[in-house]
This record gives C-alpha cells, sequence and structure tokens, in this order.
C-alpha cells in the first residue's frame, strides 16, 4: 500500500496502478478518454494531465515540475505529491476539450449517446461553453464497419480504445487508426469488416457517441432506460450485466464490472442473444387439462390443484413413480421450491437435472490464446445455471440422475407423474423424449414457447424470462451470483418464483433474498453470494 | 392535537335593526346591477362572436411544422417529450429515408387531453419542428380522436401556417451527420 498525496490530502493505495486510477478509486473526477483498466495506457488523450512536485537538479529542494504529467501513465510511489487542482491543470482540461470539439458536429440530439456521453459531460464541466473556431469543420464520414456496428468518425475523439481493444481482448485486429494529425480517423480493412464475438465491447468503450450498436440505433433516448443488475444467461459463465428498459420492454444490454468474472466485458450472443423475451408467442397463462380439452386456469387456485393431483397420483401410483426436472434455465431459488414441493408429497421422487443445451466450442480470447491467458471466455454449455440445479438436487438427496438417464428410464415407464422444467428460447424436446412424455399420466410442464411437450400437458405453467425473475445462478466456476429482476412478468403470467412459492406451501410475496437465506440454513454455500463489485464513480 | 390556547372562537356579530331589515342591502345590490346594465359589454356571444386571436403567442393546439420540402421538420430528438411535464407526447422515431437528416419521427402522438398547454415542447426543440398555434376550438367525440398523430399534427400546420408564419423555417446542423459531403453544422457555438 503506498501512500501518496493528491490535492493536499494523503491516500493510501493500491501497489501498481497509476495516479489516474488512484485518483479516480479516491472519488476524484479527473477527466480521460483514452485510459480504461482494461487496455494497455497509451496516454493521448491528454486530459488527465497533473502538476507532480520533483526535486530541484540543482537544489534538490522539491517543488512543483514546470512540465505537466500523464497521471495515467505515471505509477504511484510511496510519498509522491500531485495536484489536479491547480489552474495549469484546469487550463490544460480547458484547451484539450476546445480542441477535441473542433471538428464535433454537435449533433446531440439525433446522437444516440447523448446522456451518457463523455463529451456532453467533460465539456460541461471542464471545458468552455463557447467554440472559437470560425473556420469550415473538417467532416469525416459515417461508415458502416460491421454487420452490427456503425463508425460516425466525425464524433470521434481519437483515444483508440476502441483499436486496443481489437488489439488486446478480442484479438482480432479488425480496426486501426488510418491517415495522421488531424486527418486520423478510426477504420476497418477494405474487405474485412468488424466482426468477432467480442465486438459490441467497442460501443460500450466509446466515450463519446462515434461507435454505436445498430440495434439500439435510434431506440430510445438514454435518460429513460431504467436499469437493473443482471446476469448473463447465455452460457455458464454468467458475465454481469445491467438490463436496460423502459415501460417493459427491454432496449439493450451492458456489461458490469466484475473482475471475478468478466471483467468489463460481454460476448455478443449475450448481448443480442435475448429477443425472445419479448416473443408474442410466449405462453402467458397457466392451463389445466379436463379430459381432452386444455382450459386457462386462475392462479389463485392453482396451487391446490396442483398438490391435489399429485396427492391422488401418489397415493394411487406410489411415490417412487414420480420426478422432477430441474432445467438449467431456473434459478436456484426456484429449484430449491420446486424440489420442496415434490419430497413433500413424494419423499421418494426421483430428481433429475434437466436438458443441457451446448453449441459449437470454447472460445478464448484473445483469439486464438488458452484457457490459462485468456481474458474473456465464451464457453459452449448455453445455460446459465447447470452448477445450480445439480447442487441442489445434491443437497436434495434421494435418487437423482441426469437427463439423458431419465429420458432412457421415461422410455422404459419408469415414471408415471413427472414435473418437467423447460424454460429454454429455444424448442428443446427431442423426438425420443417427446414419445417417453407420452406415457406420463400426470405431466406439469413449465416453459416458455409452446413444443411437443406443453401439448401433452396436464398442467402448463408458463415460465418467464430471466429478466422478469430474481434469484440467483451458479457459473460454472461454482460462484453463486443474484440477478434482480428488470421487468414485469408478461400479462396473465406469473414470475416463476411467486407461483413456485405458493405451490410449496409459503404465503405472502415471493423473495429471492429470503429464500436464499432459509436455503443458507441446509446449505452454508448459499449464506455467501458473489456481488460485483462497484466501480469508482467516475470511472468510464 | 390542537391546543386550546391556540383556539380563538370568535361571535357572530349582531345584526343592527336596519340590517334586520335587509332592505338596505337589495337596494344596494340592485344599483350595482342597474349601473352595469348601462355600461359597455365586456362579454362576447361565443361562438357567434369570437374575439381577436393573439397570434404571436397564444399557447392552443399543437402543430409539427414542415420544412421548405414539406416533409416533416422534426428530428425526432424526443427533447419535447423530455421536457414535457404532463407526459403527452409519444414519438417513436427511426432512421429518415432523407440524405439530409440522420432521424425523423416514425410516430408522433400528442395527448390533446392531457397536456397542460404550458409551451415547454416549444422551448425545449431544438429544430423548431413543434409549435403551439392560436387554434383554441379543438373538440372530438372520444378520447381517442384528441390522440393528435403525425398527421394530424401536419394537417394543424397546414391550416395555420398563413395565419403564423413558422419562427425559423431554417433548419441546420443536425442535417449532415457523418456525411461527407453534407453541410456544415449550425453556428459557432458549442
Amino acid at each position: 500500500m503506498a501512500k501518496i498525496t493528491i490535492d493536499n490530502k494523503q491516500f493510501e493505495c493500491r501497489d501498481g496502478i497509476s495516479v489516474l486510477q488512484a485518483a479516480l478509486d479516491a472519488g476524484k473526477n479527473i477527466p480521460h478518454y483514452c485510459y480504461h483498466p482494461g487496455l494497455s495506457v497509451v496516454a493521448s488523450c491528454r486530459l488527465c494531465l497533473m502538476e507532480m512536485q520533483m526535486p530541484h537538479p540543482k537544489t534538490q529542494e522539491m517543488g512543483w515540475a514546470p512540465k505537466l504529467f500523464p497521471s495515467c501513465q505515471t505509477p504511484v510511489k510511496e510519498g509522491m505529491i500531485v495536484r489536479f487542482d491547480s489552474d495549469a491543470v484546469r487550463d490544460n482540461q480547458k484547451s484539450c476539450m476546445e480542441y477535441f470539439l473542433i471538428d464535433h458536429p454537435l449533433d446531440c440530439p439525433v446522437c444516440d449517446q447523448a446522456g451518457e456521453c463523455h463529451l456532453q459531460d467533460y465539456s460541461y464541466e471542464f471545458g468552455s461553453s463557447e467554440s472559437r473556431m470560425v473556420e469550415q469543420k473538417h467532416v469525416t464520414p459515417k461508415k458502416d464497419i460491421g454487420p452490427k456496428t456503425l463508425l460516425y468518425s466525425d464524433r470521434c475523439v481519437m483515444c483508440t480504445r476502441c483499436v486496443r481493444f481489437t488489439q488486446e481482448v478480442s484479438g482480432t485486429h479488425e480496426l486501426c487508426v488510418t491517415n495522421r494529425g488531424s486527418r486520423n480517423e478510426i477504420d476497418v480493412f477494405p474487405g474485412l469488416p468488424l466482426d468477432n464475438p467480442m465486438q459490441g465491447n467497442v460501443v460500450d468503450l466509446c466515450p463519446v457517441g462515434c461507435l454505436l450498436d445498430k440495434d439500439f440505433l435510434f431506440k430510445q433516448r438514454v435518460w429513460f432506460l431504467k436499469s437493473a443488475d443482471s446476469i448473463c444467461p447465455g452460457c455458464s459463465t454468467g458475465c454481469a450485466i445491467r438490463v436496460d428498459q423502459n415501460e417493459e420492454t427491454v432496449y439493450r444490454l451492458k456489461p458490469r464490472y466484475n473482475p471475478d468474472v468478466n471483467d468489463w466485458w460481454m460476448c455478443d450472443e449475450g448481448r443480442f442473444g435475448s429477443k425472445y423475451i419479448h416473443d408474442p408467442k410466449r405462453i402467458a397463462s397457466p392451463h389445466l387439462r379436463r379430459g381432452l380439452e386444455r382450459e386457462s386456469a386462475n392462479w389463485e387456485d392453482l396451487p391446490e390443484v396442483v398438490r391435489y393431483r399429485f396427492e391422488q397420483h401418489v397415493s394411487l401410483r406410489g411415490g417412487d413413480k414420480v420426478a422432477v426436472v430441474l432445467s438449467p434455465m431456473m434459478a436456484c431459488e426456484e429449484a430449491w421450491l420446486l424440489i420442496k414441493f415434490i419430497r413433500g408429497v413424494a419423499p421418494e421422487a426421483t430428481i433429475a437435472t434437466g436438458f443441457i443445451p451446448t453449441d459449437g466450442e470454447v472460445q478464448h480470447f484473445p483469439a486464438g490464446c488458452d484457457a490459462a491467458s485468456a481474458k474473456f471466455t465464451i464457453r459452449p454449455e448455453k445455460c446459465p445455471n447447470r452448477r445450480g440445479v445439480e447442487m441442489i438436487a445434491e443437497q436434495a438427496g434421494g435418487t437423482t440422475c441426469d437427463f439423458d438417464t431419465f429420458v432412457t428410464s421415461a422410455a422404459g415407464g419408469a415414471f408415471s407423474a413427472a414435473w418437467i422444467v423447460g424454460g429454454y428460447p429455444s424448442d428443446w424436446v427431442s423426438k425420443e423424449f417427446g414419445k417417453a412424455a407420452a406415457k406420463f399420466d400426470l405431466l406439469v410442464v413449465q416453459d416458455m414457447f409452446e413444443n411437443a411437450l406443453t401439448k401433452l400437458a396436464s398442467v402448463l405453467l408458463p415460465a418467464c424470462a430471466w429478466v422478469e425473475r430474481d434469484g440467483s445462478f451458479v457459473n460454472h466456476a461454482g460462484k453463486i451470483q443474484p440477478f434482480e429482476r428488470a421487468i414485469r412478468a408478461p400479462d396473465g403470467a406469473n414470475r416463476d418464483g411467486q407461483y413456485l412459492f405458493e405451490i410449496a406451501g409459503f404465503e405472502g410475496v415471493y423473495s429471492a433474498e429470503r429464500v436464499r437465506a432459509t436455503m443458507a440454513m441446509e446449505t452454508a454455500a448459499f449464506g455467501e453470494v458473489l456481488e460485483a463489485p462497484l466501480k469508482p464513480a467516475h470511472q468510464h | 392535537m390542537i391546543d386550546d390556547q391556540d383556539i380563538i372562537i370568535v361571535d357572530e356579530p349582531e345584526l343592527t335593526a336596519t340590517e334586520r331589515l335587509y332592505l338596505p342591502q337589495i337596494i344596494d345590490g340592485m344599483r350595482t346591477t342597474l349601473r352595469h346594465m348601462f355600461k359597455k359589454t365586456i362579454t362576447l356571444q361565443y361562438p357567434e362572436q369570437k374575439r381577436e386571436q393573439r397570434i404571436e403567442n397564444y399557447r392552443g393546439v399543437h402543430r409539427l411544422n414542415r420544412d421548405e420540402e414539406g416533409r416533416v421538420a422534426c428530428v425526432a430528438c424526443f427533447m419535447c417529450q423530455t421536457a414535457c411535464p404532463a407526459h403527452c407526447i409519444h414519438i417513436v422515431g427511426t432512421e429518415s429515408p432523407w440524405d439530409d437528416r440522420e432521424k425523423y419521427p416514425l410516430q408522433f402522438d400528442i395527448d390533446e387531453l392531457r397536456c397542460i398547454y404550458c409551451g415547454m415542447c416549444e422551448e425545449a426543440c431544438p429544430v423548431d419542428a413543434i409549435e403551439l398555434t392560436p387554434e383554441y376550438d379543438l373538440v372530438g367525440r372520444t378520447r381517442d380522436e384528441m390522440i393528435l398523430d403525425k398527421e394530424k399534427l401536419l394537417e394543424v400546420f397546414d391550416r395555420t401556417v398563413a395565419l403564423k408564419p413558422r419562427k425559423n423555417p431554417k433548419i441546420s446542423g443536425y442535417a449532415g451527420t457523418g456525411d461527407r459531403d453534407g453541410c456544415q453544422s449550425a453556428g459557432g457555438g458549442q
């Protein structure tokens, strides 16, 4: 721990970091564009310059050096004395801002970045309200640099964060700087568009409105969006994300900083892959089958009906004929509540872990590196909570099995009643499983979209997307991460946690946190969850 | 609870003999009525008679202005929606079909029943596309009719443009974003 003095105040800071990072950690608002803790330091934007005390070359007396130093490039050292609170520093910031805005088109009203733009923020805080530029502005073109991203080079501040990202994190080297001096532009090579599985991060990295998502383009003004802290369900990595919504519509997902899981990044598959949450074809109300007819049920009677049907079945056929399939799309709390109910009516019931969707190979980034040196990993297991439901099943004890064993024994007629949880974004029911499921007399299905299984269901419950629920996922490394609800369940549906809470025999409103506290009494692991740390307020 | 010491009990004043007669009060009242009967009337027989319209600053029904080529002048920046204290403006923006502009409103609805006619939208608009007109006699049979969409708001412009021409007809600055040959930003201000 080094002790340094910033603006006459002593701060303790981590060793090996830059003065800029130490100042940001201390809560100071130091303007910076090119510095990003996840990328190499180039010290090119010159906004974070500071004054530093140095010994006079002749007298060895300590005094403020006449030259300004880039704080992002100066490592902290014990006893260092620096200041940002001086006229020289402020004059530099002001002049820098003036230069950044010389060719800026000032099209904030139609720019998607407006509201979260650091040109706006810094111009307001450190710049001047007028431009002295009387010459014609040099207008650089808008470029379509990839299938998902646009580059408005007239808004660019040449911080080169995006270029460094493609070189150092994604390792795909698509972006480059062309031309020199005031004619500098970010560009792609001819015929090689910006198209890698992590390219969406360049939009987050861009401190201004230069790089924009085509997916979010013109959809919303950012100040209308409300955020919820969530976890990406796209794969077993479990990246910390932020869900931005307005009026119950999710507009975008952004990564949150979590050094234990995803650092600052997320992949495009997670970022753009959840459009299914607003699919009108989703199952939105519970249904009960009476004879051949399927009719909609109401939520008040449902817990009683389900319990009655199971109890009756167990008393006729015995509890060992009952099975429950826990989907890896479920939250741990929901799986625990479901087990609680099943074990209550049939203590001998078999607990199976559900179908694990997989796709492709493990992808490490920078592209081509191995697992040990990877900065980011996309995993082929396309579900968020396999480890979680396995933990819950293991803790419940009794007969447990994996999905393939369950399908084989179900096809052999081992079970007559089953509660099967789906909740996958695509059709997941194989032909063999569909055939095996026809053998169940009592089948409760919890799913998002109609498939072969939902047609057979005696009780059909709508499964909600993860943004409509709250709970926790356990990622590939066994880290338990809680996520918040961002939007309400679609009209007619009820979030899974709530109805499972009622079916399990509890009363009142479901709260993932309270259920987790109860679970922690049985399994100590659930007492401690991994919350992503807050990043310094002025870092971006 | 209110303390007893804070309560002041006021007795009704006793009426005098003349006051109890009521006649002086009635005569006094009739005198005022008669005086007004012979004065110049200040009321109007609306709707047969109408007041002289204040064109410049009257805050009536909104209009969406058209530019020189007859297109909607709005650039869908959502500033009016943001400024609106009554939350009566709903815009859906999309990429514009024209080369000289980035964004335009696909949908632009104003709920005239919800609006409080404060004029904040007009103040907020960076391209002077939304304006309040001197029109005040807006009627409708249903609530839905009173939600004016883009077409209806443009019709209001066509109806009132002769009476109240556009304030600052030229739009620039939001036009040539990213366009190499496009026009330059307006003015020198930041």
